[in-house]
């Protein structure tokens, strides 16, 4: 490990390393431009009018239409503007805002109370008729779940081909617009990401922690268990726990956080092992701590380094994974996602290029991108690399 | 050595056990998990008949117990002692030479062994010819990036190595498919199975109308083959270059033409200069032993496409052409992501070799730095490759999953999904069983052959 003991400074040391690789800027820039994407994905593309003036009333439907979870991600968001002007230790902010997103879920799913029944053929009749006095429609004025029924000749169009309106990227069989489940498909991929690598990882850090501090018998089961969920293909246990426990996001998520947490295991144990008889532990167990206190606060923090950079790769497998379970034709039933519509491309009779490139692309984007951060990470938190060793 | 086997050997059994376990807790305890409603429903029964089937299943798989007996009535049914079982699903007298046996697939009412014995081959084929395609191509470009670190070639590859490892499998499958394999496009390859149907009674290898047609497919295959491979060993660079891209271009303008007929359009300038632009780059590269392969397989595909020009008439392909014309998109599909992977350990393992204190002796000895590469540090870089290749097989075993689903290949992967979902208890517990012990072996091959490598390591 590195000299440095207290972890803020190592923390703003490797988020600057990080920062000078190009590699990882663009990367992030990706990340950073899908979150955006993810959370106003209902004012981006929707086929309810932003702001609208009927008969001289003025309303906008499509803030009206907002679910919990809309409000959720909206609400995530400005609690992380607000937080970032708020001084203190960013652990500590972290568990503000994480504290601020419950107090969010309560007060959402409590209050949002939108309307379920959509008609997405209203505003088209209102517009027609020439009843609309203002209209703001969002950018792709059509939702993930508006087939265009009242076009009656919707199904799969090139992009640009249909005639009288606009889809930038096609339509799927069903003739729903490809950007907007695109961009609404964001939400799946980027939850199923970070959630499930979160289950992942304190999965992983408690079982490892354990092994590696105890080492012994302790070690030895646990390394056992370790190679019994290394030793099971991840895609066949992930594909018996899909078809035998339902399909919905968050159990895929906790399906795919408890299928993949063996190899964090492995780095925790690994790192706990060369821990444990330093200096500092032996002087934290000497002090009579408390066992949570001596592995999460005081070995923890020492041994994340190589916890970061998994965590980096098992966001991007995360995603593929969902997209994986999703193109066999084992994920969500309903909502899009990205895997989803690439299965749509092989399920119709003939090849329809945008249905597998555009979600195809997005998937690909993806995973490079969380790839292109974690090989920056490695080498940002690594010593051997900064050293430089000629060859 | 022989004791260190055994133990292992004996250490997998418990490993075994639990992977089962594991899965069976899953089927389990999921809703409505194993029961016989899932096998009898759907069908529209009269009650009594429903009744009868459903008395019928559970005596036959015995689906009405609790799961605990049920896991343990699987195991005595699997291990080669224990005690036998009756017609009627009851237990039989112990004995000693009962035989393993996996059971009978629900949903096929076939024995699940024979079941295995069709399709496990057909995923071997596939893993074991990715296997040695991704260990020699990642070698190669390993080594080549490393020797130039930090040069054009190390960077480039760098780049493209990760974006083909974060590149979906079956993004690619499906991409493979729609354009190299769908009727709206270029239909070169087959698009599902592994064999057509005719080529089973064919000839083994291809048959020409008469010798001459055999003549000059000979010679026009060893002309332009060996003319390209000379001149990837031997031409300069420049002028490799140059080659390459012309000929690219010209295979470029050729694709274009399958599609859309000789009259030159965008799409021809498009793939002409997008062909130039490939093989003019391959030309190029500094691997000789990359170039030579590259310049061989372009070579052999020119001299075929030659010699049907020249008028070699085939009359069947045969067998052995249509069984490789039916691997090559899955094939590929399936090994590009290991082969990123592993070109990118293969780098980073020889990069930490070649600074290392022993290599920097060698040079100061006076060694040259091909013997130091070779001679050296190659063989201890190869060690990492090792130890990963005991992953690979699990990984490859995944990816068939998916490359079996969207090739429409009869594999155990393409079984694997339909026993699950179709929860068809005895073959879920038989695919795990298979393939946990492949990827067990995969572990212990991989532990031998470190100990083979590297004489530091013994197991005694």
């Amino acid at each position: 490990m590195t000299e440095v003991t207290a972890p803020r400074p190592w923390g703003r040391q490797v988020l600057a390393a990080l920062l000078r690789r190009a590699s990882a800027r663009l990367g992030l820039a990706w990340i950073g431009f899908l979150v955006l994407i993810a959370i106003f994905a209902p004012l981006l593309a929707n086929t309810h009018p932003l702001y609208m003036v009927v008969d001289g009333q003025a309303s906008s439907p499509a803030l009206a239409r907002l679910e919990a979870l809309d409000w959720l991600w909206m609400g995530g968001f400005g609690l992380a503007l607000v937080l970032r002007l708020v001084p203190g230790p960013f652990v500590k902010r972290f568990g503000l805002w994480l504290l601020g997103l419950a107090g969010t879920a309560a007060l959402a799913y409590g209050l949002a109370a939108p309307q379920t029944l959509t008609v997405y053929e209203r505003y088209r009749e209102l517009e027609a008729s020439g009843r609309i006095e203002a209209l703001v429609r969002a950018p792709i004025p059509y939702s993930p779940k508006d087939y265009l029924r009242d076009f009656g000749d919707t199904g799969i169009e090139a992009p640009l081909a249909a005639s009288g309106r606009t889809h930038w990227l096609g339509t799927e069989e069903n003739g729903a617009d490809v950007a907007s489940r695109m961009i609404h498909a964001t939400r799946v991929a980027l939850g199923i990401g970070f959630i499930a690598t979160g289950i992942a990882i304190v999965i992983g850090i408690v079982v490892g922690g354990l092994m590696g501090y105890f080492s012994g018998v302790v070690d030895m089961i646990g390394m056992r268990l370790v190679e019994i969920f290394e030793a099971i293909p991840t895609l066949f246990l992930l594909l018996t726990f899909v078809a035998f426990f339902g399909r919905s996001i968050y159990m895929m998520m906790v399906i795919i956080g408890i299928t993949s947490w063996s190899g964090y295991a492995r780095f925790v144990r690994a790192e706990f092992l060369k821990l444990r008889d330093q200096d500092f532990v032996q002087a934290a167990v000497a002090c009579g701590l408390p066992l949570p206190s001596i592995l999460f606060r005081h070995m923890l923090p020492n041994g994340l380094a190589p916890l970061l950079v998994a965590a980096s790769f098992g966001v991007a497998s995360a995603i593929l994974a969902e997209a994986t379970l999703s193109f066999l034709g084992l994920g969500l039933v309903d909502d899009p996602s990205w895997g989803q519509m690439l299965n749509q491309a092989v399920q119709s009779s003939s090849f329809n290029w945008w249905l597998a490139v555009f979600p195809g692309g997005a998937i690909f984007l993806t995973v490079f991108a969380y790839n292109l951060v974690g090989e920056a990470l490695r080498d940002a938190v690594d010593p051997h690399t900064q050293r430089g060793g000629a060859a | 050595m022989l004791v260190y086997l055994l133990r292992r050997i004996l250490l997998m059994v418990p490993t075994l056990f639990g992977i089962t376990l594991v899965v069976f807790v899953v089927m389990a305890a999921a809703p409505g998990g194993l029961s016989v409603q899932s096998l009898v429903d759907g069908s529209n029964l009269e009650p009594e008949t429903r009744r009868a089937l459903e008395d019928y299943y559970n005596r036959l798989y015995g689906l009405d117990q609790p799961a605990p007996v049920q896991y343990l009535r699987w195991l005595n049914n699997i291990s080669p002692i224990g005690f036998e079982r009756t017609a009627d699903g009851s237990l039989g007298p112990f004995s000693l030479w009962k035989g393993p046996d996996l059971g009978t697939s629900f949903r096929y009412g076939r024995p699940v062994i024979d079941l295995l014995a069709e399709r496990l081959p057909i995923t071997l084929l596939l893993n074991l010819l990715s296997i040695p395609l991704i260990y020699a191509v990642s070698i190669a470009i390993g080594v080549q990036a490393a020797r130039a670190r930090g040069g054009r070639f190390d960077v480039g590859s760098n780049i493209v190595l990760l974006g083909l490892w974060s590149m979906p499998t079956m993004l690619a499958g499906v991409l493979f498919i729609g354009f190299f394999a769908s009727e709206q496009y270029w239909r070169w390859f087959p698009t599902a199975g592994l064999v057509r149907r005719e080529a089973v009674d064919q000839t083994f290898l291809p048959w020409l109308a008469g010798p001459q047609d055999v003549l000059w497919l000979v010679a026009l295959v060893a002309l332009a083959t060996s003319l390209l491979v000379w001149a990837a060993v031997a031409a300069p660079r420049g002028l490799r270059r140059a080659g390459g891209a012309a000929l690219g271009a010209a295979l470029g303008f050729l694709m274009a033409a399958d599609l859309q007929g000789a009259a030159p359009g965008l799409l021809h300038g498009a793939l002409a200069v997008a062909g130039a632009g490939a093989l003019g780059l391959a030309a190029g590269l500094p691997s000789t032993a990359l170039r030579v392969a590259l310049a061989g397989a372009v070579g052999v595909g020119v001299g075929v496409g030659l010699a049907r020009l020249a008028g070699a008439e085939f009359v069947q392909g045969g067998y052995l052409f249509d069984r490789a014309w039916h691997l090559v998109l899955p094939v590929v599909a399936m090994s590009y992501g290991g082969l990123a992977f592993l070109a990118k350990l293969t780098r980073s393992s020889l990069l930490e070799n070649l600074a290392a204190d022993y290599a920097r002796t060698a040079r100061a000895k006076g060694v040259d730095e091909e013997t130091v590469l070779w001679r050296h540090v190659f063989r201890n870089s190869l060690l990492p490759l090792i130890t990963v290749s005991a992953g690979l097989l699990p990984s490859l075993l995944a990816g068939s999953v998916i490359i079996e689903s969207i090739f429409s290949i009869d594999g155990m992967g393409k079984l694997a999904v339909e026993a699950v979902q179709t929860r068809d208890r005895e073959l879920v517990l038989s695919v795990t069983l298979i393939s946990g012990l492949l990827t067990l072996a995969g572990y212990l091959l991989a532990d031998i052959a470190y100990a083979i490598a590297d004489p530091r390591v013994s197991y005694d």
